[in-house]
Order: C-alpha cells, then structure tokens, then sequence
C-alpha cells in the first residue's frame, strides 16, 4: 500500500519540475536561446486562458480537476510549485514538528474567498482587471521571477562574461538591464513577501483564500471523483496527515478531508505510517459520505449562495464606477500623452482589460523596450507594459511580445502585418531640432527610420531637416531613440490609443547601374 | 637596467627586427633602382570581393607591409543594420572574410572585428553575414553594445571633441583595418571611411548635436590611424541611406579603393558615388574638414592612383 501512494507523490514532484524549470528558465533567459516554443506552457495557465477567451483550456482544467482533483495547483502553476519550493527551503535544518509537519487543521474561510472571487470576477467583467493582476499567481509569478530573478542571473551572466572575455572568450556576453523598472521590482518583492509569509505561516494559505484560480477550481473540486479519503478500518487518528498537510484541509479527529482545499499533493498519503489515507475514485453522488457533510457544511453554502447574488445585484453600480475610472484624459500635450501600447495590442482600452502584467513580454523583448509601467499612465495601466523610446527601438520585423503573449492582450502577428501596425506616430518639433536650432547637418532620425516615413528635405543651404510622412509611420520609435536633443527630444511618438493600419511604403524599381570610369 | 629604459630598448630593437630590406636586397641584387613605387591608392573595378581585394593589396605593396608576426589587428567594418548582403547596409561579408584570412596568413596573433551596431547587434552580426564569414576564416568577433567595452581616450586635435569612448579591442590592437562600405547617409550625406569612426566608439548622440561633420573630421584626428582604409563598393547604396528600403536603393557596381589616407580615399569614394548619383562635395561637409584638419587632401590630382579593371 505504502509504495503506491509514494510513488503518487513522486510523481506529483517529477511533473512539478516538468512543468516549473521551463517555465523559470524561459523567465530568466536573456539569450532568446530558449525555443520560442515553450510560451505553449504559459498557455495553460488558467487566468491567461480564461482572459485570452480560450475556451478549451478552461474546459480542460475544469475537468480535470472534476475529475483529479486541484492537481493544477500542485503541477501546472509555477506559483503553487513555488510556494512548494519555499516550504522545502523553509523546512531545511528543522526538526519535523517545526518543518514539514508544523501544520494543523484550519476551517476554511469560504466567505472571504468566494466574495473576494466574486468581486474578481465581477469587476474583470466590467473591464476593471486590477484585482485580477494582483492576485493571478501565474502573473505574480512571472512579476517576481521577471523583476527579482532575471536581474540576478543577468547580474551573474555578467561576472563570468567579464570573466571569460579575458580569455577572448565571448560565449558569455555582457547585458545591460534596461527594462527593470521600480514598480515591477516593487511588484515582485511584494508578491514574494506574500508567498513566503504566507507558506511559512499557514502553508497554501494564498491558493485557498486569495488566489482566484484556486477559489474557481475549489468549486469544482468539492466534487472530484477522485479524492482523497480516510480508510477508516486502518486509521488511529494519530494525526500525522493533518500536521503534514499545508493546505490545513485534513481534520484527523473527525476523518475528514476538504477537498476543496486540498491540492493533491499527496503529502498526506505518503506521510501515513497506517495507509490510512488513500487517494481513489470516491465521487461525492456514489455515497454522502460523513466526510463530505462535515466540511462542505449547508451554512457556508447558504452564505455563499446569498454572497453571489448581493454581488450580481451590485452589477451595475460597479460597472458605471468602472467606466468612470476608465475613461481617463488621453489627449492633452505631450508629457500627458498616453502610454505606447505594444504592436499587436490593438487598442489602449481593449489591452488594458485583458493584460495580467505577468511581463513576459517585458522579458522577451530583445531591444528591452517593453517596460512595466509605474503610476504614470494612471493606475489602471500599472504594471501594464509600454513601450519606452528612451534608449531603443521596436525592431522592424519582430513579432516577439506577440508570440509569447499567453492572454492574446498582444496578439500575434505576421512579419507583413507587424510592418504596417502604427502603434504611433512621429511628431517631429522643428523648434527642438539641432539643424534648425544649430545650423548643423544630423539626420539621425531619419537614419533610424525603417520605412523611411521619416526623411531629410532641403533646409537652409546644403542642409537637410527631417519631415514626416505620417501614413508610412508605424511608431517604431527609431527616431525618437536616437535623436540627440535633450531632454526632450525633436521627434516624439504619440501613441495612437487605437492602432492603425499604415501604408507599405512605396516600391521602387530596381534599377541595374553600369559604370565603366572611378570617376575621379 | 631600469624597467622604463628596458622597454624602450626592448620597443626600438623590435622595431628595428621589423625594417624590412627587401626592396634595398632586391634592388642591389639586379643592380637597378625600381621606377615604379607604390601607389598611393588603389581603385579597382570589375571583380569579386575577394579578388579584387587579393589584387588590390597586391598593388599597394603587399598585407605584409602593413602587419607582423604576432600583431593583434582589428578589423572595423561597418555591420550597423539587420540587413542582407544584397541590400548593401552593411561590408560584404566575403571581402571581410577574405581580409581576415589575409591577415591571419601574414601571421597576425588575433583578428578581431566589431561594430557598433545601430540595430540589435546579434541581430546586425548574424543578417549581415559577418559573424560567419569571420568565425570561418578564424577571426573573433566581439560585441560592443555596453559602455564597459569603452575606454575614454583623448582627441587632442579635435575641435569639437576633445575626448572619447573607443572600444577596448581597437585600443589594444597593434594594427587596425578600416573596412567600410560605401553608402548615401541622410545626416553625414556620405558614409563611408571617415563616417565608419562613428561605430568604434560609444556615444554617438554627442556627434549628431555638435556638428556631426565637424565631429567626424575630429575623430578621424584620433593619433592610431587605420593601416589601411579598404572601401567596399561592390554594391553601394546610392539612395534612403544609410539604413535602405529595398534592393532598389542599392548599385552594384563591383568596385574596391584602397588607400592609407582617409581624406583621400573619401575623396575617390565620393568620385564613383557621383557616378551613380549627384552629390557635391560641399554636402559632404566632414572630408573638406579633415583636409582642414590636415588628414589629407581632397585633391587627387596630384596623387599616384593606380587604376585596375577586371
């Protein structure tokens, strides 16, 4: 008996692992060497799926935790396998009592957890998706490991790079950290705070009151066929489940199991020295079980039931506040101007209702653009990516954000499409600019101009200024990158809150040049 | 024996191992003077890369001129965008990898290339065909996209510039290459071998909002002058540079200048560009400000130009 139910935990651990190092490690690699291919397993993250409208996904995680049980907090979120990771940390060098067995039976707080979800949900549905950033774990996974972790390795990759290029060797090579910004760094720490408080204290406490994932899987897995259960010819309530227990569901004196709560770890079966406790196909309909009737008591249904339709009736209340909120001044000049959304982002609104801010594209993006935002776009753009022409561009052909984007709040495009998305337009400021203001050739924006919307005209004798074609600009920010007046530059994007279509620019014949003489 | 007085010893004596007395030998051997000496540039047209390279620096006297056993040599292209070969944004790539090899034979220690690259540098290295052709032929390319791989150096005969950030695999080097392509540019109006300074050090910016001319004539100032500037004009672009649009902004017109003075060079440059499109040289203000500067001169006529054609 005993072998089976380790092997139950082993297995749990082995497809942790499959699932948390690739996701980690596409966090913190800043090579691109990574296949690009692994974004898929961002994909089955719950809150991305369910925002990106990925209705399959949702289906399957729903069944799957019908029919097993939260096996997704234990497996396939890297915020539940990373709790897992700090509890082990934290038990290192303790005796049981204080480590790993140092839990004990709670009741749940199914009033808090089903009205905060409730809220949660309510207010994404009105497009007021502050709370769902928050308390994602994927996303503040991503935050922590986007804005904590990949500095360090970064930092690390450094040293050795410095290192190795003494011996000319240039495998490793130095990389600047252009896209870490405070209010991620704020995000991640606060998020690992969290976790580490949390775990430490009271176990998977986070997944079983604020996590919206876990609140929306409990409701399913109050009914999981397979469960785990006493066997009650074999226990002696001596209690060692319960105290093994982090998600606090195991209540040894009355043989119960809150399977709402539990997260299939299998830490309990493992634990039992009697095999007392089994993990097997007991659905709720085969019989009410006296297990099922001490947790799953009629008042915290009753409760719940009167809580979910308080909240629906304050639907619309919420709504109109949403809107308010929402509709912030966009125009305005151009230090008010609103944020640059990414290419394939569509429209400010629409991304700013879909995006968790888990900030992969901020991760992923090779010329560090995409940068978190911080309070300067408002507060409901915060930790929201923008993108920033302080010291790069949007390469012309890259479609990156897009590909990896699990929401679909950057949708993916084509290379053909990404050149015509105008996510902006080049406002060029005669008034800033060195050829006007100092009589001198520069030319450096139009350089930088991949469409070439950007272009030198005749100026004052043989000195040329740039012009704008605004129909051939898609906002790539080559221009603004690079002009060198300061601090505010000549030639600005001004985001476009919808995206626009711009025109290719115009194709020229090739033509074939014979020459026979140096000429000089 | 002092340490200062043994180096400088050590310096003129290997300086003096690397006299070369062939010519004297030679000329003493057959009992004649030669009339013809080297060339002091040399324009070539109608080949490959690689061949017109192999003739061109045949005809200026030779790479073993320029290089010795166990000298460390960059080589600076201009790699500065993610663009193909054919669509001419960046040095030809077999012309850098026939280079390369040249200068190993000639018993170079190390051959390093890099750029400054506008574009995303792995990006610039990999499209435009130069991290392979150097890697094959046994060169090291290296990255210059971080402040740290800059050291400030002073420009004391800079106008505008008085000092700046060169990379550190330039300032090591004991002989250096200046290997650009021959371009329009819609600030500089010509990029060509005075404008490819611009990607050997770090802060551009202050170029553009100083008088960018002015500033590239003062880099050029810059007391360790390339051995050789090698100006690829195999396909030149004549239009929308120094960035491009489409294969419709570029000439073949398979063309190689190679000549130890800049000025000079840019000079001839600026000929055969005007072959393919009008550009005064007036436009071009940074060549006659390194005339002023005394870099060189813009007047070719007085120069021993060899002319070869394919």
């Amino acid at each position: 008996m005993r072998k089976q139910t380790n092997y139950l935990k082993g297995l749990r651990v082995l497809f942790a692992i499959l699932f948390f190092i690739p996701i980690l490690l596409y966090f913190v690699d800043f090579t691109g060497k990574l296949p690009q291919g692994l974004h898929t397993l961002l994909h089955l993250q719950l809150v991305p799926a369910i925002l990106g409208g990925m209705i399959g996904i949702l289906i399957f995680q729903l069944l799957l935790a019908l029919v097993f049980g939260r096996i997704y907090c234990s497996v396939i979120c890297p915020a539940g396998v990373f709790q897992d990771i700090i509890n082990r940390l934290f038990c290192i060098g303790k005796k049981k009592r204080k480590g790993s067995m140092r839990f004990s039976y709670h009741k749940p707080l199914n009033l808090f957890r089903y009205i905060l979800l409730g809220i949660t949900v309510l207010l994404a549905l009105v497009g007021i998706t502050e709370l769902v950033v928050w308390l994602d774990p994927y996303s503040n996974f991503g935050r922590i490991a986007a804005n904590l972790f990949r500095p360090l390795v970064i930092w690390g990759n450094n040293i050795l790079a410095g290192w190795l290029m003494a011996f000319d060797n240039y495998t490793l090579y130095h990389v600047t950290i252009k896209s870490v910004m405070l209010s991620g760094v704020i995000a991640g720490l606060v998020a690992l705070l969290v976790f580490v408080l949390m775990v430490v204290f009271r176990g998977r406490f986070f997944c079983n009151t604020l996590c919206p994932v876990g609140g929306l899987l409990s409701l399913v897995s109050r009914y999981s066929f397979f469960r785990i259960s006493f066997d009650e010819s074999v226990c002696n309530t001596c209690g060692s489940c319960e105290r093994s227990c982090k998600a606090e569901a195991i209540d040894s004196k009355n043989m119960a199991v809150d399977t709402s709560r539990c997260v299939d770890c299998f830490n309990c079966t493992s634990t039992c020295p009697k095999g007392g406790l089994k993990y097997r196909f007991n659905p709720p309909f085969k019989k009410a079980k006296k297990e099922e009737e001490a947790v799953a008591d009629p008042q915290s249904r009753r409760t719940f039931l009167a809580t979910g339709m308080t909240v629906t009736a304050s639907l619309p209340i919420v709504a109109q506040a949403g809107r308010r909120m929402r509709h912030r001044n966009t125009n305005g000049d151009q230090e008010n101007w609103g944020p640059v959304t990414p290419p394939g982002s569509i429209d400010l609104e629409r991304f700013k209702d879909v995006c968790t801010g888990c900030h992969i594209c901020v991760v992923k993006c090779p010329t560090q653009i995409l940068k978190p935002a911080g309070l300067e776009y408002g507060f409901d753009y915060l930790l929201r990516p923008h993108v920033s022409y302080k010291t790069n561009y949007c390469n012309y052909e890259c479609t990156v954000c897009g590909d990896v984007c699990p929401v679909h709040a950057i949708k993916t495009l084509t290379p053909e499409e990404k050149k015509v998305t105008q996510v902006g337009i080049a406002t060029f400021i005669i008034d800033r600019c060195i050829v006007n203001t100092e009589g001198t050739d520069c030319g450096a924006c139009s350089e930088h101009c991949p469409t070439q919307a950007v272009h030198m005209i005749p100026f004052e004798g043989t000195l040329t200024i740039p012009k704008v074609e605004p129909e051939l600009c898609i906002g790539c920010g080559g221009c603004e990158s690079i002009c060198p007046v300061n601090p505010h530059r000549a030639i600005i994007v001004k985001a476009n809150n919808v995206h626009q279509v711009a025109q290719l620019p115009p194709e020229e014949e090739v033509k074939e040049f014979e020459i026979d003489d140096f000429g000089f | 024996m002092k340490r200062r007085d043994f180096l400088r010893t050590s310096a003129v004596a290997g300086a003096a191992l690397t006299l070369n007395f062939d010519g004297l030998q030679a000329a003493l051997a057959t009992n004649t003077m030669s009339v013809e000496s080297a060339p002091d540039m040399v324009a070539i047209m109608g080949g490959e890369p690689a061949a017109m390279l192999d003739k061109a620096l045949e005809a200026i006297g030779g790479i073993n001129q320029y290089i010795k056993k166990g000298q460390k040599v960059v080589i600076k292209p201009n790699i500065g965008w993610d663009r193909t070969p054919e669509l001419a944004g960046n040095t030809n790539p077999e012309l850098i990898k026939a280079l390369v090899k040249k200068c190993l034979n000639a018993g170079a220690s190390k051959v390093t290339v890099f750029d400054h690259t506008c574009d995303d540098w792995q990006k610039c290295y990999k499209t435009s065909g130069i991290a392979a052709a150097v890697e094959s032929a046994g060169g090291l390319i290296v990255p210059a996209d971080v402040e740290k791989y800059y050291k400030e150096v002073s420009i004391p005969n800079g106008v505008n510039i008085k000092s700046a950030k060169i990379h550190e695999a330039l300032l090591e080097a004991d002989v250096w290459f200046n290997v650009p392509i021959l371009k329009n540019h819609g600030g500089a109006k010509l990029s060509c071998a005075m404008k490819n300074y611009m990607g050997i050090v770090w802060d551009r910016r202050i170029f553009h909002s100083n008088d960018l001319h002015q500033c590239i004539a003062d880099i050029c100032t810059w007391h360790k002058k390339p051995a050789l500037n090698i100006v690829d004009a195999y396909r030149i672009m004549h239009q929308n540079g120094p960035q491009g649009k489409s294969a419709a902004d570029v000439a073949t017109i398979k063309s190689l200048l190679v000549s130890p003075n800049i000025v000079e060079i840019d000079t001839a440059a600026l000929g055969l560009f005007n072959q393919v499109k009008k550009l005064e040289m007036e436009a071009v203000g940074h060549i006659g400000k390194g005339q002023t500067l005394k870099l060189g001169s813009t007047d070719l006529s007085k120069m021993n130009i060899k002319r070869i054609k394919i």
